[in-house]
């Protein structure tokens, strides 16, 4: 194609682009670039070849509490990084906002809470979240080694902030990692979130 | 002193002062402690409310669960939206009592940035019907209890739990009832949905984005808002463009990203623009296809470009690049006997089967290109001040190439002149495809938009529109070849095809000094100087090319120099580079008008004072949204009209990347620039989109359809503890 073509073509194809779709399960899931509490990059395609599990949290919500005070959240992150998921924690607050922590207080926050995922990504710009259009905390997104967006939604299926709950909640997370390391397919792949809203940046 | 302190210091007083029974309370609705009781808790008070202070049964007590709220917090509807819990309530009632599920009234939209709740502010009440059935004895006093849980939120959450209780006497004769609570309670009964009409109709249909709703009430609306009641149907947070039609409102809703399957039936709560909100369950049916205005497409729209696309592709017969090809076949037409006139006939189509399929071959490319580039994240490319440079620099090329310093085109005619000369059909096709692909150096402008018009529309309205060009690229040969005699109505191949070549370098060049400025704009006169450097050596390979051209040592020095050209600005905009903001001029004040930069808060702030917003998202690499402010924006009248309706100017500049108005873009559900939207002082109101090429009357009809800005005060709800 001659040049004018060539520019209008991607002249029009950026005004297509910039509509970029969120994850959606069954597509790739959005690659993503990210620092975590220790100072270390990690891009989504670093970890071809392995589970990803994504976690949206914000400590001072009370439905991400309901997890961690229980010690849910932290029997999760222990049992499936043994196997060989990777779980990143991401922080989407922004700076000022509910639930923003440094690098610092993160990793304090961690051994206080004996959390074990694989890294806490912190994220104040809101950049990976609104990749994947992240909308409360807890948000649970799982990837499988081929890059595919395999669950989004929910961490399980009692929408309250009772951790009492947790006990005789379906563990949305955990059954569509059983299901997809056995190559069944994923039951429930898509429900719907229940949290706060993600603190986002210019967010009230 | 707070809210809940007053009411907490009201009941209090309440509790020293009226006596156990059914006194109609003197405090404006506070009903006596000794009834109900009213739990403070953060941030909104939560109590039991009864219509009447006693029971005569059977009978049907109005009650509720009434909360008032700290400003600012919320609670939320059944269906919460994108995150957040409706409240609960559970029961414990003595015998002879039952009660309804709690009823809800109509929400509002509660935007939290990118994500939209579903709620209600100030203070709500929900309805709940007891039944009393006989078996109550008078002179009883019936105990009704109720664990109450809730979630209320502001940036923060807090869920919150009760144990509420009514104590009612069972009386022998008719209570009467209490005035404020009546009040109250009717209030908020009145905007629980009700059912629609059996008169009315909702019917729906799914399109690739989503869903057109259709309300017909019989009267028309001019707006209206959709909550629905299923979740992970609709996207929550995308706004919902309304047209009012002739018998009610047409809806425009996006769908949720992660929505697979055809939903059966759309259902949820409709709100009309005149306060009235009922239940839908919207059943699959056909929608008149109305667009609300700014939304690009529809059939005029696919016409009017194959139309164009047409008479360009019969313009693109005159560029030196086909014109001989086609002056020659004309003449072997007009030498052969008639017998072999339907031979040629068919020729004529095979020609045009050649073009065509050669185009079909570009769109299948460029669509799956598209499919790439959508994969790759590809976006803001013209931000990009490589791009810039690499664009500027190609575009240069081929205005050296087509002023004559070098020639491009007519080497491919020979090249192709072999397989064009084979006999039968196959020549035929062959010079079908050659047309073609010669055509493209001639064709930029026309071609150009043509393929930017079909790329940002649908596969289908994409070939349809090559499909159009190339049968006006073929029309003529076709004409020919039914018509050999009007060969000679055809100019000589001659000089003027020549200066036709060089005069369309005109534009081209155009083009390069307008990317060279929006180059400039983003990364500044010293990476420019860089950029001009490696126009002189693209200047230089030219003429290596023109110098000498056919030989490969040449074209070997042309393309050495052509490396350097390019690597030159790379490396200008990498050491000289600003991306920071661009110049003023796109923020400035223009004459009486001030525009104020973009920013996410300003127009909330601004609609909460009670102004309209006018949004101009515009970027300085965008030439329709320089000509549309210069012609229409800053004309006299427009900004005349500015003045009187009062409205907040903001321009919102995306010349850089800017995640904040690529958002509210996408909140509009546009992609790109230019996109003009008015947000008018009611915040609950939607936005309105107005059409990219802009008119001074769809601005001043735009303007003057606009509400009157209401009082920020009468709008709020009085909680009744006040």
């Amino acid at each position: 194609m001659r040049p004018l073509s060539v520019a209008t073509i991607f002249c029009a194809m950026l005004a297509l682009a910039v509509t970029v779709s969120a994850a959606k399960v069954g597509d790739p899931a959005p690659d993503f670039t990210g620092t975590d509490s220790n100072g270390q990059t990690h891009h989504l395609s670093d970890y071809r070849g392995k589970y990803v599990v994504l976690e949206w949290t914000n400590y001072n919500c009370p439905f991400t509490r309901k997890h961690y005070d229980s010690g849910n959240m932290q029997a999760l992150q222990k049992e499936w990084t043994a196997k060989g998921v990777v779980w990143l924690t991401v922080l989407s607050s922004a700076k000022g906002a509910d639930g923003y922590k440094t690098a610092d207080q993160e990793n304090a926050w961690i051994r206080q809470i004996h959390a074990a995922p694989t890294a806490a990504i912190l994220d104040p710009s809101g950049a990976i979240g609104h990749e994947y259009e992240a909308k409360t905390t807890p948000d649970m997104y799982i990837i499988d080694p081929q890059g595919k967006l395999i669950y989004s939604g929910a961490i399980d299926d009692h929408r309250t902030t009772d951790p009492a709950d947790v006990k005789q909640s379906k563990n949305y997370v955990s059954a569509a990692l059983d299901e997809a390391m056995a190559g069944q397919p994923i039951a429930v792949a898509v429900t719907r979130s229940y949290g706060c809203s993600v603190k986002y940046e210019g967010a009230d | 002193m707070t809210v809940s302190a007053a009411i907490l210091m009201v009941a209090l007083f309440a509790l020293t002062q009226s006596p156990v029974g059914s006194a109609q309370s003197k405090m404006s609705g506070i009903m006596p402690a000794s009834q109900s009781t009213q739990v403070t808790a953060p941030h909104l008070t939560a109590q039991l409310v009864d219509e009447e202070s006693a029971i005569y049964a059977p009978d049907v007590i109005n009650a509720g669960l009434y909360f008032t709220l700290e400003p600012g917090w919320h609670v939320y509807w059944t269906n919460a939206g994108d995150s957040g819990e409706p409240p609960t309530i559970q029961w414990t009632l003595p015998k002879g009592i039952t009660a309804d599920a709690m009823q809800f009234p109509a929400p509002k939209r509660l935007p939290l940035g990118p994500l939209m709740d579903f709620g209600y502010e100030d203070d709500v009440l929900f309805p709940i019907a007891l039944h009393a059935d006989g078996s109550l004895n008078p002179g009883t006093v019936a105990h009704l209890t109720a664990k109450v849980n809730w979630l209320v939120c502001r940036e923060v959450c807090l869920p919150g739990k009760a144990i509420l209780q009514m104590n009612l006497p069972v009386v022998a004769a008719k209570p009467a009832g209490n005035g404020s609570v009546i009040t109250l309670y009717q209030k908020f009964e009145s905007q629980i949905p009700a059912p629609l009409p059996a008169s009315d109709t909702a019917t729906f249909q799914q399109s690739p984005q989503g869903f057109a709703l259709d309300i017909s009430t019989g009267a028309k609306q001019s707006g209206a808002q959709f909550f629905p009641l299923d979740e992970t149907v609709i996207a929550n947070a995308a706004p919902q463009p309304s047209t009012p039609t002739a018998t009610g409102v047409e809806l425009t809703l996006k769908k949720d990203e992660n929505l697979q399957a055809k939903p059966q039936a759309l259902n949820g709560v409709i709100e009309l623009a005149d306060g009235s909100a009922y239940v839908i369950h919207a059943t699959p049916g056909a929608v008149a296809a109305s667009h609300p205005t700014g939304s690009a497409g529809g059939q005029n729209g696919l016409g009017k470009a194959a139309l164009f696309a047409f008479l360009g592709g019969i313009i693109l017969n005159l560029m030196p690049c086909v014109f001989p090809v086609l002056f020659i076949k004309g003449l072997a037409l007009v030498q052969s006997s008639q017998q072999e006139r339907r031979q040629l006939r068919a020729h004529g189509w095979v020609y045009t089967l050649g073009i065509l399929v050669s185009f079909w071959a570009v769109v299948a490319v460029l669509l799956a290109l598209r499919a790439a580039g959508h994969q790759l994240g590809w976006g803001f490319q013209f931000q990009s001040p490589i791009f810039l440079a690499v664009m500027a620099m190609l575009l240069f090329f081929l205005g050296l190439a087509l002023a004559g310093q070098f020639e491009i085109g007519l080497s491919l005619t020979s090249a192709g002149g072999s397989l064009a000369q084979k006999h039968g059909y196959a020549g035929s096709f062959f010079t079908g495809v050659l047309a073609m692909v010669v055509a493209t150096p001639c064709t930029a402008p026309l071609m150009g938009a043509a393929i930017g018009y079909a790329l940002a529309h649908s596969a289908l309205v994409s070939f349809a529109v090559f499909t159009a060009l190339g049968f006006g690229l073929a029309a003529p040969y076709l004409l020919l070849s039914y018509n050999p005699a009007w060969t000679r109505l055809l100019p000589k191949p001659g000089a003027w095809m020549e200066i036709l070549k060089q005069a369309v370098a005109v534009p081209i060049f155009g083009t390069v000094i307008w990317l060279v400025w929006v180059f400039a704009q983003i990364a500044g006169t010293n990476a420019m100087m860089g950029l001009l450097a490696a126009f002189l050596l693209l200047a230089i390979a030219g003429w290596v090319l023109g110098r000498w051209p056919g030989k490969t040592s040449a074209a070997s020095v042309a393309i050495l120099v052509l490396i350097i050209a390019i690597v030159v600005p790379v490396w200008a905009v990498r050491a000289f580079g600003s991306v920071g903001q661009p110049q003023a001029n796109v923020a400035a004040a223009t004459g009486d008008a001030v525009w104020q930069p973009y920013s996410p808060d300003l127009i909330a702030k601004e609609r909460a004072a009670g102004h309209a917003v006018f949004v101009d998202f515009t970027a300085s690499w965008c030439l329709s949204c320089q000509v549309n402010e210069r012609i229409i924006l800053d004309s006299v009248d427009v900004k005349q009209h500015f003045r009187d309706t009062g409205l907040t100017l903001v321009r919102a500049d995306w010349t850089n990347q800017d995640a904040d108005i690529t958002k509210a873009l996408a909140a509009l559900g546009r992609s790109g620039v230019p996109t003009y939207a008015i947000y008018p002082a009611d915040p609950n109101a939607d936005p309105q989109v107005l059409p990219e090429v802009l008119t001074k009357g769809i601005v001043i009809d735009a303007l003057n359809s606009l509400p009157k800005p209401q009082r920020q005060s009468a709008a709020l709800p009085r909680p009744i503890s006040q």
